[in-house]
């Protein structure tokens, strides 16, 4: 991952505000940094956001396209997820450099997802066993400032909300072959539930206390972290830890404790922006990518 | 059309007879039979293990481990001279870990060719190996950890952990604790200790729909968790619930394996006769 060389003096600075609940940037241990959402950015796609996150900064663009079901689920569509590092970020990212990360990324994704609340597969079906959607969740990091599952996760959830799906029906012919037949009106499509799709927060233990919304410098302190994946509801559906030092048990039931309860309180704030986003319709005064 | 005689080419897309089965007919293992059906384990109860170290002569360190059918073998090579000479940590060792699933351990014919989730498995293998090794002690070497699964009845991974540590202490690499793995699966209000492959894939709902699977890494000497991983859906009570089932099967395995490696060094250098 991209990475900061930190100084021991620096790392002491950092440890002590930690422990006295004051971080570098003079944000408290559960907070966030200011955060940015925009959807409907790009207009080929079927739904997209973008998020920054302090200078991280992701792009989320949803595609639906019509596949053949999984053999084992029939009657579901699925999600595909993929991430791409550019090497716009930084440099460390060209060519290969940056498909370690963007693995770990989207194979943490499609563990987050994998459980039956947190996008309602059915609804994807067209026929069973033979046609459903799959939606291509394609992520872009366009900056790398720490944290970017967080802003991965709540670029998702934006997008996904953004994601409109065109009304198809089946005609059946005389020989009972089937049709797909498109709806000929462009606003005539399915809106995703998005109520139950899950956020993620990652709490960097450093020293004795953890932080959210961890910052290069402060990742840089920390030896391990937890990933939590939580939704509205305060259901957890991915718990992982990442990095090459090892938790004690109790501080990982705190932590897990916190995430539930940051994350539950970034769900609604979230989803309020997003129907108020939405609510503004045309009016709504695009900031696109030099905001 | 050039072939790949190495590997045996089927047709393009192929299914397992199984999925045409008609539903229901499976046989299902669930939560209340299991003392029937998998002799008399609790549902607490990890299964026995069989575990073995120094059985592949090649490598520095090796060990198998057996639980119920699943079944893990794991060689460890280094510690040698590291490839890459442009890393700029040279003050510690690197660990490179590596899981395979052999293509006929799972019901599902899998590829030679290591996908994206093996990738994922030994990634998770890594960062439970870790924090329980001495890497300050090998300076600018690397220490290769290779684990094939040669057959997947549940909890493999967590079997893959144990045993790759087994193989790390066997090759006589410097570690902090043996790290062992324990995996839990979570149907509803119960929670099953080290699954069997059919209790992991039980595809009949329980009553409140919610269904999980949790692996743990432990340290048990120094109660350090060095490896979690948990998905599906669960409240943050079951969770933790969940993992202090898994730490205790760690310390239910633990006498196992020290037995083990006691087995292996008295083997390697009998004590002297007096």
């Amino acid at each position: 991952m991209a990475t900061v060389q930190v100084s021991e003096a620096e790392k002491v600075y950092i440890l002590h505000g930690v422990r006295d609940d004051l971080r570098v940037d003079g944000r408290g241990c559960e907070d966030y940094r200011h955060m940015d959402i925009e959807t409907d950015v790009v207009s080929n796609t079927d739904g997209s956001a973008k998020v920054s996150l302090g200078y991280s900064d992701v792009l989320v663009g949803v595609k639906a396209e019509v596949g053949k079901p999984r053999p084992a689920l029939p009657d579901q569509g699925y999600l595909e997820f993929f991430v791409d590092c550019s090497a716009n970020a930084t440099p460390e990212f060209e060519g290969r450099g940056g498909e370690e990360l963007g693995l770990e990324l989207s194979n943490t994704l499609y563990k987050v997802f994998s459980n039956k609340q947190s996008v309602d597969l059915h609804s994807l079906c067209i026929s069973p066993g033979e046609h459903c959607w799959v939606l291509y969740v394609d992520v872009l990091l366009l900056q790398c400032d720490g944290n970017l599952f967080d802003a991965i996760s709540i670029a998702i959830k934006a997008a996904l909300f953004n994601t409109r799906i065109p009304k198809v029906h089946l005609s059946e012919d005389e020989e009972g072959g089937k049709e797909i037949e498109l709806s000929d009106d462009p606003y005539d499509c399915v809106r995703l539930n998005v109520e139950n799709v899950p956020c993620i927060v990652t709490l960097c233990k450093i020293g004795h206390r953890h932080v959210v919304d961890a910052t290069l410098q402060e990742k840089a302190c920390s030896v391990a972290s937890l990933l939590i994946a939580t939704t509205h509801r305060g259901t957890v559906t991915c718990v992982r830890k990442f990095g090459g030092g090892s938790l004690d048990p109790e501080s990982i039931f705190e932590m897990i404790e916190t995430g539930k309860r940051v994350g539950k309180a970034l769900h609604t704030p979230l989803m309020e922006l997003l129907k108020e986003e939405e609510s503004l319709g045309k009016k709504r005064q695009k900031v696109g990518f030099l905001g | 059309m050039p072939v790949d005689h190495r590997r045996i080419r089927g047709p393009d897309e192929s299914f397992s007879p199984r999925l045409f089965l008609p539903s229901g007919s499976a046989k299902c293992a669930a939560a209340e039979d299991r003392r029937s059906g998998d002799g008399a384990r609790g549902n607490m109860d990890v299964r026995a293990i069989f575990a073995r170290c120094g059985l592949v002569s090649q490598a520095k360190g090796s060990a198998y481990i057996e639980a119920g059918n699943t079944k893990v073998i794991c060689s460890v090579y280094g510690p040698r001279e590291t490839e890459r000479r442009d890393e700029t940590e040279m003050k510690r060792g690197k660990l490179l870990a590596d899981v395979r699933l052999a293509p006929f351990s799972c019901r599902k014919r899998g590829q030679w060719i290591q996908g994206t989730e093996e990738k994922d498995l030994s990634q998770f293998l890594l960062e439970s190996l870790r924090p329980g090794v001495l890497l300050q002690k090998y300076p600018r070497s690397q220490i290769e950890v290779c684990v094939m699964v040669l057959e997947n009845d549940g909890a493999f991974l967590a079997h893959a952990v144990t045993c790759a540590s087994l193989a790390l202490a066997d090759a006589g690499i410097e570690m902090y604790d043996v790290v062992m793995g324990c995996a839990a699966r979570r149907s509803g209000d119960a929670v099953l200790l080290d699954p069997t492959f059919a209790e992991e894939h039980d595809e009949h709902p329980s009553p409140s729909g919610k269904e999980s699977r949790l692996t743990l890494a432990l340290m048990p000497a120094m109660n350090q968790v060095s490896g979690l991983q948990a998905e599906g859906e669960m409240d943050a009570e079951s969770l933790v619930e969940a993992a202090r089932a898994c730490m205790e099967g760690c310390y239910k395995l633990y006498p196992v394996v020290q037995q083990t490696l006691l087995k292996s060094v008295r083997k390697k250098a009998p004590p002297p006769e007096s």
